[in-house]
């Protein structure tokens, strides 16, 4: 029943429902538009790309729900793509697990800068990361010396990872990638609802003042969350590199603002606090399932196609503000009705 | 050993080249101070690069006191990036400023406020469209004939016929818009009627959106054959994604790149069959055209013939793909494929 | 003495060069309820944040238990069994209930274990006397309720010194009431509570000692028994204070200045029905969520009526902005200065002359400075606002003083009709007696004066009638002279009986 699935979950998972619902219409609509649309190659596409972004939006996330914004994540990803593709391309031998933590520890070495300047050195994250972000990517622009990473000097392991499975069922593949994501996403999801300094997250962005009154060190978990999510976007930078083969200076542009748009249609508030990393998942899958669905629609032209993104994600946006609006309201009611309920007990025993 | 296919076009055009002109050959003076900008689309692209090393080779066998200064804007801020660079090169009172333009005829104020300020502004690799504010344009190749090459290259590909389509890099690269052009107008010709080009899409010159754009004309177009990339980027991405999705035996990718990082897909059969011209020679040349026009040796006239050092000599033409416009014709490319791509890619 | 748990011995603090706290000794025992009253500056606000180890003092000592001791920060404080609790309460509105008060607690793990957790809040909160749903988010609270988990995060961490901050400043009667009875019942397990009110009858109530602290000195501590309202007031401003809650003669005439039937917001307040005559004071008494102030933001014209007349004169009237009920000589003096008064970062006299501004304009355009500067250099004279000087920014006055600018902002614009919502809530007691002076001598200027007040003793020495609210409905009018706490209580509180729960 409706009104048993209102009592049982949380706002925070009524709105993890409500996109789902979005997600399904936006699926629905497309299907009605483009020709051969549900097949398992839009799942396979879908789902090797969104897991970069995923990775990505899980540490924008962090960073988001301590009132803050990381908009050098973009920058961080070329880098770290960039530069772990060069210490492949010179020592092909480096074991894969080594490669991977290589990726980690540069970006959450960015992530470090960040952070101190962040939440030691108070400046505004919004002008740090605007200020890291040109300043990240002039370093890959001097690192590369215009030359760009090319497949052909990547070792053989790193080429074939973007194509690898762990099963396939049929045509439809779950690929190391998509999977990697999606245990990072539940990972942190865990930690965030399960540990005591997870918890810290969304106490430091729901009411800093009181994060303080009350001893957290809340100056502590704004650096560990720049940390994270640039040790999340190093990991997304070595996927990209996985995936794409080609690095030139140019990689990860714009995915800053992908990334936030992925934690906000996700429903991670703007101004901290709430939201999960699942949200955010959901929001990463949205916005990937209308840029890719949008590229197959031949209604709309090259050149309108940025306009109809942006026009269908508030779209999207506005449809679950609305769905999440009724569903609180219904439950609002409905634990309204069950407190009248006790307080007339109440009045009645006093 | 390597053997250089080379179109029947670029043949016609060396031939073209090998006509005496009216005027005499003009020659460079050596050691003339020359202040000279030379402005790719933007930094970190491994054949701006190259056109770099062609021109430093030049500034020094021509001996040139003056300053030979490579600088771009960063790739996300291209466009107003390269005015702004013009800008500064014309208030710190550059000769020369050499321009792969990307910034359209946006440039135009800020290329005329050069020249206005006696700052020449030679384009190499990407014209100015208009031609305003362009003393001349240094082309690589005939545009008309990079039409033919993909046209040509199409065709073998798809054995004669089949469904193509164009994965470009931005929609507003006036050379890339200049090459596709030339290409649909080769089409018409009778020997490519079964030949459908089906769709152009732009990925920007970034891997990531190139790489998708190819996955979607592969999922939009179930019988497309060949994917045609006359972009560096677009070309290795697009063959990238059809490799990884296993795809290669139905669709073949094409274009223009770089033997060095297209090799690997040559080989595994993936991009069987590309061009390219040689972006250090570009950049020589267009040194030479700028030392010449910054010492005044030549004026910038239809007409005018020069010594180009190494490469030779070339004349100043009309340039017949624009309106208006004055061009220095390159020429000739090569098209590569499994027997030559491993020699010019080491 | 031997038998406190914690001793402040001759504390100073010095900011720059003016001492805050100069040789303050306090002695707080397991168990008691201590008072410390003292007008606004008087030190309280230090005095608090150096027992919770915000500041450190210049000089004197802390003893803990006997050991002198030095408090690193809040958190220092807290582990040691120092909490605070304020006026505003410091609690994570996206959290629930449970982790809001478990949140600091560090000995509990890493690893939250959900259940435990509320079952535990669970028991807390029982502790309290109260009944609060702990899974529930705490956005959703009352501010009641935000400090009661604040009490219970403070009771987590064993707290041994609980100091309230003006805990009852924003409460109805009723909230009150329970706030009063947790006190009571940290007081029954050992805790010492540091009470800090400027409700001198709570303090009574509820204390076992007072302090009065006057100019950052210590004044007096006092067993409750030897303490009356007027000696803690006498010693607090230093003089005799006879006249504090007098009333004094009604200045009402038969003119009828404001005249109001069947007024209705839906979802807000419905069918409020009064007058209000020239030189009158009415009072808009009631519970806080009794919808006083929607009445007033909707004769400001803020939020206009859907139904209902307003007449001003005699004359109806359509307001439906609030430029329009300030050109019919209406003014309204916010309860909330930060945001609906006052212009905090900007000077005196920019606040002063604010909604006026059109008289200070010269031929030119331009705003007339100088007689600006007049303008608010008389009222700062007039009101005795205390200030260096009128081009002093607002943000950095005290409560009172800003009250009282945002007092002449309205005055200077000469209003007919005067409305104030909870003028003197939070500030001491010198202040509040000369905002009522101010407001008998705009009744007898024959301006007609309407009170939003919370404060019963207030309401009762100022109004000449009293309206009486609950939850959007008037439930009824008294005669100020008629009216007792207890009458206007009932109504307030919807009780048919005339007894008092305990």
């Amino acid at each position: 029943m409706a009104a048993a699935v209102l009592d049982r979950f949380s706002p925070q998972a009524l709105r993890v429902l409500a996109l789902f619902v979005v997600l399904v219409l936006i699926v629905l609509f497309f299907g009605s538009q483009i020709d051969n649309y549900y097949s398992a190659r839009l799942f396979n596409r879908v789902s090797t790309s969104v897991a970069i972004m995923a990775i990505l939006a899980t540490g924008q996330a962090l960073v988001v729900l301590t009132r803050n914004i990381d908009l050098s994540v973009g920058s961080i990803v070329g880098f770290t793509a960039f530069a772990v593709g060069d210490v492949l391309s010179t020592y092909p031998g480096l074991h894969p697990l080594l490669a991977v933590a290589l990726a980690v520890a540069i970006g959450a070495g960015f992530g470090a800068f960040n952070g101190v300047l962040v939440a030691y050195a108070r400046i505004p994250a919004i002008i740090v990361t605007l200020g890291t972000l040109a300043l990240f990517r002039s370093l890959l622009v001097e690192y590369s010396d215009a030359k760009s990473i090319i497949t052909a000097n990547l070792p053989e392991w790193i080429l074939q990872l973007p194509r690898a499975n762990i099963v396939s069922f049929g045509d439809l593949d779950i690929r190391i990638t998509f999977f990697a994501a999606v245990i990072v996403v539940i990972t942190v999801h865990l930690a965030l609802t399960w540990l005591r300094t997870g918890r810290k997250f969304y106490a430091v962005g729901s009411n800093p003042e009181a994060a303080v009154m009350a001893g957290i060190n809340s100056t502590r978990i704004v650096f560990l969350a720049f940390v994270l999510c640039g040790a999340f976007a190093g990991l997304a930078g070595f996927f990209f590199l996985a995936r794409f083969g080609n690095i030139t200076v140019v990689a990860g542009l714009g995915f800053e603002l992908k990334s936030v748009a992925a934690v906000v249609v996700g429903g991670i508030n703007i101004f901290g606090g709430s939201g999960t990393v699942l949200g955010a998942l959901l929001g990463a899958i949205l916005v990937d399932l209308i840029d890719t669905s949008l590229v197959r629609w031949p209604l709309v032209s090259e050149f309108w196609r940025e306009a109809v993104l942006g026009f269908l994600i508030l779209g999207a946006v506005a449809i679950d503000a609305v769905l999440m609006r009724r569903l609180l309201a219904l439950r609002h009611a409905r634990m309204k009705d069950r407190r009248d309920k006790s307080v007339a007990q109440d009045g009645a025993t006093a | 050993m390597s053997k250089i296919i080379t179109s029947a076009i670029a043949a016609l055009m060396a031939a073209g080249l090998a006509a005496p002109a009216a005027a005499e050959s003009v020659m460079a003076e050596k050691g003339q101070s020359v202040d000279l900008t030379l402005l790719p689309k933007f930094l970190g692209i491994l054949v701006f690069d190259q056109a770099n090393e062609g021109a430093q080779e030049a500034h020094a066998e021509l001996e040139n006191p003056g300053e030979l200064l490579f600088v771009g804007p960063t790739p996300e801020n291209s466009v107003a990036g390269q005015i702004e660079i013009m800008t500064t090169s014309t208030t710190q009172g550059k000769d020369v400023v050499m321009l792969s333009n990307n910034a359209g005829d946006q440039i135009v104020p800020s290329a005329t406020a050069a020249q206005a300020a006696g700052t020449k502004v030679v384009t190499w690799d990407s014209p100015i469209p208009s031609g305003d504010g362009e003393s001349v344009f240094v082309a690589q190749v005939d545009f008309g004939s990079i039409g033919v090459v993909m046209a040509d290259m199409a065709h073998s590909l798809l054995g004669g016929s089949g469904q193509m389509a164009v994965l470009s890099a931005t929609p507003d690269a006036a050379n890339q818009n200049a090459w596709i052009a030339a290409m649909e107008d080769a089409l018409k010709g009778s020997k490519y009627a079964d030949i459908e080009l089906v769709d152009i899409v732009y990925g920007d010159d970034q891997s990531e959106v190139s790489y998708n754009r190819a996955l979607a004309l592969v999922d939009q177009y179930p019988d497309l054959g060949v994917i045609m990339a006359p972009t560096t980027v677009g070309i290795q991405a697009a063959a990238k994604a059809m490799q990884d999705e296993g795809l290669c035996d139905q669709v073949a990718v094409s274009g223009l790149g770089l033997p060095s990082e297209m090799v690997s897909y040559t080989l595994n059969g993936c991009a069987p069959e590309f061009a390219l011209w040689d972006f250090r020679d570009l950049g020589y040349l267009t040194y030479y055209t700028s030392y010449l026009l910054a010492t005044g040796a030549i004026k910038g006239e239809i007409g005018e013939t020069f010594d180009a050092g190494r490469m030779g000599e070339y004349t100043i033409e009309k340039d017949p793909t624009r309106d208006s416009g004055l061009r220095v014709l390159m020429g000739p490319f090569t098209v590569y494929n499994k027997d030559n791509v491993e020699a010019a890619a080491n | 003495m031997s038998d406190a748990i914690l001793e402040l011995l001759g504390i100073s603090k010095f900011f720059a060069m003016t001492a805050a706290l100069s040789d303050v000794s306090i002695a707080l025992r397991p168990g008691e309820i201590h008072g410390i009253v003292g007008e606004n500056g008087a030190g309280k606000s230090t005095l608090i944040k150096i027992m919770t180890g915000v500041h450190q003092p210049t000089s004197g000592q802390i003893r803990i238990d006997d050991v002198p001791v030095q408090l690193k920060g809040t958190r220092d404080a807290q582990e040691r069994g120092i909490a605070a609790i304020y006026q505003e309460p410091m609690v994570f509105p996206d959290l629930d209930v449970a982790e809001n008060i478990f949140i600091s607690h560090n000995k509990l793990g890493e690893v939250v274990r959900w259940r435990e957790m509320y079952a535990e809040a669970d028991r807390l909160i029982a502790r309290l006397g109260v009944s609060l749903e702990v899974d529930r988010a705490a956005s959703g609270l009352t501010l009641a309720g935000q400090q009661t988990v604040e009490i219970a995060r403070a009771l987590a961490l064993d707290v041994k010194v609980l100091i309230m901050d003006e805990p009852t400043a924003s409460l109805s009667a009723h909230e009150v009431d329970q706030l009063l009875r947790i006190a009571r019942a940290l007081k029954a397990e050992g805790v010492a509570v540091v009470y800090i009110s400027h409700r001198l009858e709570e303090v009574v109530e509820i204390a076992d000692r007072v302090t009065v602290l006057r100019d950052g000195q210590h004044v007096s501590t006092r067993d409750i028994g030897d303490v009356t309202t007027e000696r803690m007031i006498a010693e607090m401003v230093g003089r005799d204070a006879g006249e504090f809650f007098a009333r004094e003669k009604s200045h009402a005439t038969d003119k009828v200045a404001l005249s109001i039937e069947g007024l209705t917001v839906d979802g807000a307040f419905a069918d409020v029905t009064f007058d209000v005559h020239a030189g009158e004071v009415v009072c808009l008494a009631g519970l806080v969520g009794a919808r006083r102030t929607d009445v007033a933001l909707s004769i400001f014209g803020v939020v206009p009526a859907e139904s209902g007349t307003i007449a001003i004169n005699g004359k109806a009237v359509a307001i439906t902005n609030p430029k329009q009920a300030m050109e019919l000589g209406i003014a309204y003096v916010s309860e909330d200065r930060r945001k609906l008064g006052l212009a905090m970062p900007m000077s005196i006299v920019a606040n002063t002359t604010l909604a006026t501004l059109e008289q200070f304009l010269s031929r030119s355009g331009l705003v007339n400075r100088r007689r600006e500067r007049d303008v608010a250099e008389s009222f700062r004279r007039r009101l005795n606002i205390r200030t260096p000087n009128v081009n002093t920014s607002v943000g950095t006055l005290s409560g009172g003083n800003q009250q009282k600018v945002m007092l002449s902002k309205w005055l200077n614009a000469e209003p007919s009709i005067m409305i104030f919502d909870e003028p003197t809530r939070g500030i001491d007691v010198g202040a509040k007696a000369e905002v009522h002076e101010i407001i008998h001598e705009l009744a007898a200027s024959g301006v007609a004066v309407l009170v939003i007040s919370s404060d019963l003793p207030e309401v009762l020495s100022l109004a000449d009638r009293i309206i009486v609210m609950r939850e959007g409905r008037q439930m009824g009018i008294y005669d100020g002279a008629e009216a007792t706490q207890e009458n206007v209580m009932q109504l307030a509180t919807g009780q048919e009986l005339t007894a008092e729960p305990a």
